[in-house]
């Protein structure tokens, strides 16, 4: 039993040696010898296990790629969202831009930072200058669309104002055209509106001015804190309120308080000017420019319509004289006439060649002209009426539009010139 | 039948499947050594000899991929399957601490032998991978090893009727 439990511990010491000869051995092989003897086994027994590892790395190949698309996706979604930010950011910096070279001077730019609590009305903001740079306590804080708010807190280096949802906000206002005037409030019964604006109330209108909705209000300038031509907002709708002697109106008012991140704070010696054509340039710039735009448009249609006109004239003079073979009896009459005539005359006779050119006319403008006729014949009425001044020769040409009148609206009869 | 010898056939295959799925998914910088764990698993219930050549084809098995360093993971598993095995008395505690300590034990000391006779670092880099990255993936090592003999266990157990 000794001996068998012996035997068998120098058989496994036997193989124990072995293996690790055999392993030292193929250590010290050259290369050339290794790489043969590594490929048998890689065909052979390691084969399968070597595609459950080229499997497995292509899964993990896979998984890794699309992690990484992923992490693209989301970055190029949060590129996309921070781009839409920095574009609407630039957008109310350049507007804020606009505004400080309309008021030139005594406005300090800063920034307005929301807290960091979220509320549900936005009613203070800080804003990231103080007393240093010129902020003093009630100094009005707008924004490039009107009135903000008014500094309540002013620091050395940061202030905080109130905005016009604020509970204590009061701002003097009148109508756009200054005929009525009131109180505005912060409209504190219904915080936000249907649609999550903020509103506000003008109180204290006389009974006996009526203000209709989209009617622009503006600060009055009274009671020294806002100057006056600031915009504040629109009117929506009358409230009803148990007095009776003032009006109450509802305010869509210009700025969205949520939105402002770039604001402008006027310091004591710009708020007590007048800031009439700070904000109402742009909206008279505006109206300008749709005017110039519009009238442009009319003076073209109205081009249009007379080349169309005097097409239509022509083609009718000239059915007129081919239709009449004794177009005689009209050289009859030209010699009666004086020179000045004659000229108007040849002047008209050259029109067709213009207006034989092909011109670009809308189709619709040409049908509505040449049906409606009675615009044709007052233009040549007001060819005739000139035509009088010349005094003299008034019947002859008078004579001849009437006829070649008739000759556009009746058949073609061709002595009824001669009889005449 | 020597159904305890085919019950340890089928667990060690398991884990040498395992060591070339899931190691490549996982792609960790500290890797699990399935191998060394059913070299362990097997060289306890054989002889000294038998775990010794068991180890040396697991080694050879792992060279052939890796001819740059052929025969190293064969000297290396030749070693730890002969000590496994003389130390089976140890390891066949019924202590899972224990188990994955000589699982620990078994995978640092082929990294030591394979790193060594290799000859695939030098200098501060193998103190390195010797001190840290060894002993890293011999933790990791260890811990799937007891995870793999808590799971096992039922399998594994001796029916003494």
């Amino acid at each position: 039993m000794a001996r068998a439990t012996r035997l068998s511990s120098r058989i496994d010491f036997l193989l124990f040696i072995g293996c690790v000869i055999i392993a030292l051995v193929t250590l010290v092989l050259p290369l050339q010898m290794r790489e043969p003897l590594a490929e048998v086994l890689r065909r052979s027994v390691v084969a399968p296990l070597v595609n459950l590892q080229s499997n497995a790395e292509r899964w993990h190949t896979a998984w890794q790629l699309s992690e990484e698309r992923t992490a693209r996706l989301d970055s190029a979604v949060m590129r996309g969202f921070n781009a839409t930010a920095l574009q609407s950011e630039n957008d109310q910096l350049r507007k804020l831009l606009g505004l400080g070279a309309r008021l030139r001077t005594g406005f300090v730019p800063v920034e307005a930072v929301h807290n960091a609590v979220r509320e549900d009305v936005v009613t203070t903001l800080t804003l990231t200058a103080g007393t240093r740079a010129g902020i003093k306590v009630y100094s009005p804080v707008v924004s490039p669309e009107g009135v903000v708010g008014l500094v309540q807190t002013a620091d050395p280096s940061i202030s905080i104002a109130i905005l016009f949802s604020h509970p204590d906000f009061r701002a003097s206002a009148m109508s756009g055209d200054g005929s009525s005037f009131g109180i505005v409030y912060p409209h504190l019964q219904q915080g936000l509106g249907s649609s999550g604006e903020y509103l506000l109330e003008l109180r204290g209108v006389p009974f006996r001015t009526t203000l209709s909705a989209g009617t622009m209000i503006y600060t009055s300038g009274l009671g020294g804190t806002f100057p006056r031509g600031i915009p504040i907002g629109v009117v929506l709708r009358e409230l009803k309120t148990a007095e009776g002697w003032t009006r109450t109106y509802l305010l869509q008012p210009s700025v969205n308080p949520a939105k402002v991140n770039a604001v402008m704070v006027l310091t004591p010696q710009r708020a007590p000017q007048r800031m009439d054509n700070v904000w109402q340039m742009v909206a008279r710039v505006d109206s300008a420019a749709h005017g110039v735009v519009s009238a442009g448009d009319s003076v073209q249609r109205h081009a249009m319509a007379d080349s169309v006109r005097r097409a239509v004239g022509d083609s009718v003079r000239r059915a007129g004289g081919s239709a009449r073979p004794d177009s005689g009896a009209r050289t009859d009459s030209t010699p009666r006439r004086a020179p000045a005539a004659a000229a108007a005359d040849s002047t008209r006779r050259r029109q067709p060649s213009d207006s034989a050119r092909p011109r670009p006319v809308r189709r619709d403008t040409v049908r509505r002209d040449t049906t409606r006729r009675d615009t044709t014949r007052r233009d040549t009425t007001r060819r005739d009426s000139a035509r009088r001044d010349t005094g003299a020769r008034r019947d002859s040409s008078t004579r001849r539009d009437s006829a070649a009148r008739r000759d556009s609206t009746r058949p073609v009869r061709p002595d009824t010139t001669m009889r005449r | 039948m020597n159904w305890n010898a085919v019950r340890t056939a089928v667990i060690c295959a398991i884990l040498i499947v395992l060591h070339y799925t899931v190691r490549p998914l996982l792609a960790w910088n500290v890797s699990i050594d399935f191998l060394i764990i059913a070299l362990m698993f097997g060289a306890v219930r054989m002889r000294p000899g038998l775990a010794a050549l068991f180890g040396f084809a697991l080694g050879l098995v792992s060279d052939s991929l890796s001819p740059g360093a052929f025969g190293a993971a064969a000297l290396g598993m030749s070693v730890v399957g002969f000590g496994a095995s003389w130390l089976k008395a140890v390891f066949f505690a019924d202590n899972l601490a224990l188990n994955g300590f000589f699982i620990f034990l078994g995978k640092w000391v082929f990294d030591l032998i394979f790193v060594i006779v290799g000859h695939r670092v030098h200098g501060a880099e193998l103190f390195m991978q010797i001190i840290v990255w060894s002993s890293l993936s011999a933790a990791m090592t260890a811990v799937a090893g007891i995870l793999a003999v808590a799971l096992l266990r039922p399998l594994m157990e001796v029916r003494t009727a």
